[in-house]
């Protein structure tokens, strides 16, 4: 049998929980001996495979059109999915953007931060609208929750080899935990 | 008392009659999880997640309200049980913001430890995200509205333990909020700041703000000692992380019950005064750091020359018990100087001081004569307002305008003394409260009421009870002191106290921290700061209460023991 295959993917993400993941160091060889790594947003191929994967791994929380178009493609490609991190189990620090009116979040962040000269808020055709900060499972349906912020690499490789194995991984004791 | 039987999961525990399944439970050394639970304050079942099931009965029962009978059958952790709590749990975490990262209480929260304990991975329901106001326009600590979840502890405590009435709460439902008094800001209300809310509260909703994001419980320690602020001793634990003093809390073991006041829990901590961390010797006109042989050279021959008349000794009765023995053994003993106390003393010493905190609990009838416990001994102030809640009656007989005097049911002027002397004849179980505002005639007048009512004195100094074992008096001038040693430590001089006093040809302070004394002194010898010294004093119940060292001296400080022996030593 071949190995169950790995993708994950970042939404409105600080890069924190995929630095955790990196944090396993030499466990990441014992995963890969479990299991491949078809795509993550930190190596050359970005997207997972459209023939699917076992376990799709995402951070951040739900912020715009495209992260709902990131998280649906994700779940429609892998049988079991992961929700890291507290941005995408609770929608984590982002959900703070919900406290605010858009309009005024967006002046703030594009116009009015200091250290901005000339700003303004791009508004290109090609870019995800902002909607309301969330976690994923209010978008798609999620399998495993593995909160933190991040979590820790005891934790993601706990999470990980579980999976690789063909169990789903209980999330309790230190391996649970919120900040 | 009657004893019932029952049974917490299958485990046979023989309870009192009256008690409530939690209490129960506990004797059983069986964990039941709570919430607006409070074991200091009155159970009020408004959180659910102490909720249990009772064999033969339909719905699940909180445990912290629900009475034991006998026979009855609990389960406290049955999957009905679990099921329901996870619930409550996702109802509580839906309501507000209690997104863990980024609060302050993350890792001492009793909201998280629960929902760690039933391993909640992800939220039922999505929070509505209310946009919810902080109140910071208090000097010393904050409420954060959105990490609120209504357990009222705060509000029991300020209204059954510190008997202020402050919080409330305003609206109804999901729009339920705390509130103060008439619905004010915290600044502006009749909050006192003496932080038993803050103590009580299980979330991050009330926060300190000098020690938040410090250390967590893991992280620091805690030392058992007791406040001199004044001469209540009241027991607090002083939470100490890297060599600093992060807060203080109260230890709910002791004759306060876990309520302090501003003066003891946050006021020492906001020290402004410049400390005193090495000796000071006066050369050329200048005050100029010095090694402490070089003070205690200056110090000894300063004393030589004004020697032997012309020597006078002054302490503060904020000074621990060992260090004033020490101090009046060589003044008095060895040198056979007059030794006096810098605070003014009480005057009636003639009075006892037999009567407690529970003592005021327990009375019918409060006499405040001659003071303001709600300005000077304010933890028994609020102790009285407690009384009052209960139905005990105050009169209040000052010559002043009081604080005390908006809750008093009469208030008389001192040539009035008389009257409430004969109601205080005809109550049940008195207690008289003193203060020093009473002249010797007056005190005498209330030393009628002996045997009768219980004593307490509001002695103008934490251990002035240990001045008055030692005979130390205030002095009446300084006509002819050549030379003048004051024991001051931490005390803040105050108007009044150095009653015509000019500057001696020698003057030694002993200090912790920089004073209008201080920089008048020939030689100024580092005290130790209130943390760091170690000993015990007398507080208004006559006990010895114990004061530890919390941190070590981060100066040259030395102890008021330490300086005498040495001083001995050089003078013979």
């Amino acid at each position: 049998m071949s190995k169950p295959k790995i993708a994950t993917d970042w939404l409105a993400a600080c890069a924190g929980c995929h630095m955790s993941l990196l944090d396993m160091d030499e466990r990441l060889l014992q995963v890969l001996s479990l299991a491949e790594l078809t795509s993550c947003p930190i190596t050359d191929l970005k997207h997972p495979p459209h023939e699917g994967v076992e376990v799709g791994v995402l951070t951040g929380a739900v912020n715009s059109t495209t992260n709902i178009a990131v998280a649906r493609m994700m779940r429609k490609r892998c049988k079991i999915l992961v929700a890291l991190g507290d941005c995408a189990v609770f929608g984590g620090i982002v959900n703070m953007r919900n406290y605010f009116d858009m309009q005024e979040a967006l002046r703030c962040a594009y116009v009015e931060t200091p250290s901005t000269v000339d700003g303004f808020v791009p508004a290109s055709e090609e870019l995800g609208r902002p909607v309301r900060a969330r976690g994923v499972d209010q978008v798609v349906k999620v399998d495993v929750c593995l909160p933190g912020c991040p979590p820790s690499a005891d934790a993601i490789f706990h999470v990980l080899s579980e999976l690789a194995q063909g169990r789903i991984p209980v999330v309790a004791g230190e391996t649970l935990k919120y900040d | 008392m009657s004893k019932v039987n029952l049974k917490i999961n299958g485990k046979t525990v023989q309870a009192p009659a009256g008690s409530t399944i939690l209490e129960a439970a506990r004797l059983a050394e069986v964990d039941i999880p709570v919430l607006c639970h409070h074991p200091k304050l009155a159970n009020l079942g408004s959180c659910r997640i102490c909720l249990v099931e009772i064999a033969r009965q339909p719905n699940l029962h909180p445990a912290c309200t629900y009475p034991v009978f006998e026979g009855m059958e609990v389960q406290t952790e049955s999957p009905r049980v679990v099921e329901m709590r996870k619930f409550v749990l996702d109802m509580l975490f839906s309501e507000r913001n209690h997104h863990c990262m980024y609060c302050e209480m993350s890792g001492d929260c009793e909201l998280q430890n629960l929902a760690y304990r039933y391993r909640m991975d992800r939220w039922s329901f999505p929070s509505p995200h209310p946009h919810m106001p902080v109140d910071a326009t208090r000097k010393y600590f904050l409420l954060d509205h959105s990490r609120c979840i209504l357990c009222r502890r705060c509000l029991r405590a300020c209204s059954d333990l510190a008997a202020n009435h402050t919080l409330g709460v305003k609206n109804r439902g999901a729009d339920t909020m705390i509130c103060a008094d008439m619905d004010l800001s915290f600044g502006e209300s009749s909050c006192v700041s003496c932080g038993t809310c803050l103590e009580v509260c299980p979330t991050g909703a009330l926060v300190d703000r000098r020690s938040a994001y410090m250390g967590r419980t893991a992280e620091v320690q805690r030392v058992r000692s007791s406040c001199a602020a004044c001469s209540l001793g009241c027991g607090v634990e002083l939470v100490v992380r890297g060599g600093q003093v992060l807060r203080v809390e109260s230890d709910w073991d002791r004759h306060n019950e876990g309520v302090l006041c501003v003066a003891g829990r946050f006021e020492p901590l906001e020290q402004t005064r410049e400390k005193i961390t090495r000796p000071l010797v006066r050369r050329d006109g200048q005050l100029q750091e010095a090694t402490w042989v070089e003070a205690l050279d200056a110090l000894v021959s300063g004393l030589r020359q004004a020697a032997p008349g012309g020597i006078r000794a002054v302490t503060s009765g904020a000074v621990l018990s060992e260090g004033m023995n020490e101090f009046v053994n060589f003044f008095k003993g060895k040198m056979g100087v007059p030794v006096h106390l810098l605070e003014p003393a009480l005057a009636g010493s003639e009075l006892a001081a037999d009567g407690g905190l529970k003592d005021v609990d327990a009375a019918d009838f409060i006499l405040v004569a001659g003071g303001d416990p709600l300005a000077s001994h304010r933890v028994l102030g609020y102790r009285i307002k407690r009384a009052i809640d209960k139905g005990a009656e105050v009169w209040l007989v000052s010559g002043k305008e009081t604080e005390m005097a908006h809750f008093a049911a009469r208030c008389l002027g001192l040539a009035e003394l008389d009257s409430a002397v004969a109601h205080c004849m005809e109550s049940r179980s008195p207690v008289v409260v003193y203060g020093a505002d009473l002249t010797a005639r007056e005190a005498g007048r209330l030393a009628r009421l002996r045997g009768k009512a219980r004593f307490i004195p509001l002695a103008p100094s934490p251990n002035g009870h240990r001045a008055q074992v030692l005979g130390l008096e205030p002095a009446a001038g300084w006509a002819g002191a050549k030379a003048l040693f004051v024991l001051l430590e931490s005390a803040l001089l105050q108007e009044g106290w150095l009653q015509e006093f000019r500057r001696p040809q020698f003057l030694a302070v002993y200090a912790s921290c920089r004073s209008p004394l201080t920089d008048q002194a020939d030689v100024v010898l580092p005290a130790l700061q209130w943390y760091e010294r170690q000993g015990t004093f007398i507080n208004m119940e006559g006990r010895n209460v114990d004061v530890h060292q919390a941190v070590e001296p981060g100066g040259e400080g030395w102890s008021v023991q330490k300086l005498f022996d040495r001083l001995s030593g050089c003078m013979t």
